[in-house]
């Protein structure tokens, strides 16, 4: 759905590459995540990939279209969800959406079901002005899937969203997923990512470090320890033990055997983690 | 892309009716229009009031109504009062075997003098008929004031047009919404004539109005048709400068607020230099547009002429938009 060789991006008023010579490949169905801090290149990138910035070298497939030549009809096929909220603060919720849908040329989504969707139910002939952040955020999400699209471009879909609506928010980005949507995800919330995608790409100082599943990296830079607290007559003792060594696996069978277990975590790498012990920076 | 190009102009019309200072904008010229008609006849009119007794020799009744405005009332004491009355009136009323001249005192001098003359003529029964002069007209059967004031409002509602979408944009710009549109299958090009459509065609109802508002209904309106969208363009390319570089509405409105020094510097220049200084204006697209527009109200234009006038606008318009083209697509990405 999504191929990348050799992609690389300079600002005209910068002398540093913002993207330096990237490849990957996102395949039909798969929910890529780009991961990275401020100023990675995850915007950049999404820039090039959804055509709001102009390639300039490499090439750069994206739902059958080639990014070097202008074919606005790609457009019916995506769907972008931008980090930054944009409605028209004038319009009421249902007159944004309607806009939105008779701009494309392929059938579209009801409006009142997408604001159904994202819990603006009631809201819809409120003007988007009177919307909190998080409200006018849903209205955008809700916006990127009008066209039913084949690919999905999310920016920081849960960014600013209280525990509840981020929940149905990766809820919905599930079912999409389910229906074979392929979708590139950019965030810096690690645990959202671990949550949705299928494979996720490291992206710093406009290099991508590494792409692999959240599992596959947790196996990898994971610690593979397990914490047991458990009590022993009176007294509530903890041990660390190895999961990868016998000696610990047997006392680890022995303490369960013998003992009442208070708690048993697995000391398992966050994506977090991973990505400061690969990279040596933080996410922020 | 044409359907696309409406439904951003339906959007923005939408838009500009839950805005305050667009419906200011739309409705001012159709009010200023209604202020032209109200006033520019009086500020035309030459014609004298006079007031008559209804007890007056109807011949000398009718005589004079043939050269003055008259209103007759049943005795002097209402000549009077009308005569006192803040408008300037002169009362002939008869005194024995001749008339009498009644006057406020702060009358125009040429009121007094036409009201006397106009009665000796009576005495002497003298016609138009009767003149050894020859009679040559000009045709002219417009207001000259009436037709200026028209033809500035025009200019005016011009620069109007640029300010509604220099708001829009920067409506767009606020709300963030240019890159969610830029992600649509409709072009950039197409999003800026949709953005066009409601500044054009808002000035363009305007114009219409305000010329049927102020009475001049025989004008050949297929020409202001033409010479109005010609004359727009430059206004638009300003309207989106504006709307790119401006932070809010009111800098917005103040920045194409500029465009008003070419306008009135137009103006001026045809209205006030002389034939062998006129070639100083040829420059501005707001001169020729003036002046076609004034050959239009006064019902003298041709053709030839106003293709001309058109042509020198859309020549200088379309430099001015190739030349900042680029930046306008560049501020809408």
């Amino acid at each position: 759905m999504i191929s990348v060789k050799n992609l690389s991006h300079i600002y005209s008023n910068n002398d540093k590459l913002a993207i330096n010579d990237i490849s990957f490949e996102i395949t039909k169905g798969e929910t890529f995540g780009f991961l990275g801090p401020s100023g990675a290149g995850k915007s950049t990138t999404q820039g090039i990939l959804t055509g709001l910035l102009k390639l300039q070298k490499g090439d750069v497939q994206v739902a059958g279209y080639d990014m070097n030549k202008v074919d606005n009809k790609r457009f019916n096929k995506i769907g972008v969800s931008f980090e930054q909220s944009n409605v028209y603060s004038k319009l009421t919720a249902k007159e944004n959406l309607e806009f939105y849908s008779k701009l494309f040329d392929v059938p579209t989504r009801d409006p009142e079901e997408l604001i159904k969707l994202v819990g603006l139910e009631g809201k819809e002939n409120d003007r988007a002005g009177s919307f909190s952040k998080g409200m006018k955020h849903r209205l955008t999400f809700a916006r990127s899937m009008i066209n039913n699209p084949e690919l999905w471009f999310l920016d920081e879909p849960t960014t600013g969203l209280d525990p509840t609506i981020a929940a149905t928010i990766k809820n919905i980005i599930n079912e999409q997923k389910a229906k074979g949507v392929t979708t590139f995800l950019t965030t810096h919330n690690m645990y959202i990512a671990d949550e949705l995608c299928d494979r996720v790409a490291f992206i710093i100082d406009g290099h991508i470090k590494l792409i692999d599943t959240p599992k596959n990296l947790k196996m990898q830079y994971g610690k593979k320890l397990v914490d047991i607290e458990y009590v022993d007559g009176n007294e509530v003792k903890k041990e660390t033990l190895k999961l990868i060594d016998d000696k610990d696996k047997k006392r680890m069978y022995e303490i369960i055997n013998n003992y009442t277990i208070q708690t048993m975590h697995s000391k398992e790498a966050t994506l977090e983690e991973i990505f400061i012990q690969v990279t040596g920076r933080g996410l922020i | 892309m044409i359907k696309k190009m409406f439904i951003i102009f339906g959007r923005d019309f939408l838009s500009s009716r839950r805005d305050a200072l667009a419906i200011y904008i739309i409705v001012v010229p159709l009010i200023l229009a209604v202020v032209i008609a109200l006033f520019a006849p009086g500020l035309n009119d030459t014609t004298v009031n006079i007031a008559m007794l209804e007890s007056d020799n109807a011949l000398h009744i009718e005589y004079i109504e043939q050269y003055a405005k008259v209103e007759v009332f049943k005795n002097i004491e209402e000549v009077e009062r009308r005569v006192n009355k803040r408008d300037e009136m002169a009362g002939i009323i008869p005194l024995g075997d001749g008339y009498e001249i009644i006057l406020q005192g702060n009358e125009a001098e040429l009121i007094e003098m036409y009201a006397v003359m106009l009665n000796s003529f009576y005495d002497l029964r003298l016609t138009k008929e009767e003149t050894t002069a020859t009679m040559i007209s000009f045709g002219r059967t417009v207001p000259p004031l009436k037709a200026k004031l028209t033809n500035m409002l025009i200019s005016m509602t011009i620069m109007l047009s640029g300010m509604l979408i220099a708001i829009s944009i920067v409506e767009e710009k606020n709300d963030d919404t240019i890159n969610a549109v830029n992600v649509t299958p409709i072009s950039q090009m197409g999003f800026i004539i949709g953005k066009s459509l409601l500044g054009s065609s808002v000035a363009m109802i305007s114009i219409i109005g305000a010329i049927f508002i102020t009475g001049f209904y025989n004008v050949n309106w297929v020409m202001i048709v033409v010479i109005g969208f010609c004359s727009m363009i430059l206004s638009l390319v300003i309207g989106f400068l504006q709307g790119i570089n401006s932070e809010d509405f009111m800098e917005a409105a103040a920045g194409v607020k500029m465009l008003m020094l070419p306008i009135a510097g137009s103006i001026a220049g045809y209205e006030l230099l002389s034939d062998k200084w006129q070639w100083t204006m040829y420059w501005s697209p707001f001169y020729w547009a003036y002046k076609a527009n004034d050959l239009i109200l006064a019902q003298t234009a041709d053709w030839p002429t106003i293709l001309l006038c058109t042509g020198l606008v859309v020549l200088s318009s379309a430099i001015v938009f190739i030349l900042f083209l680029p930046r306008i697509r560049k501020g809408l990405s």
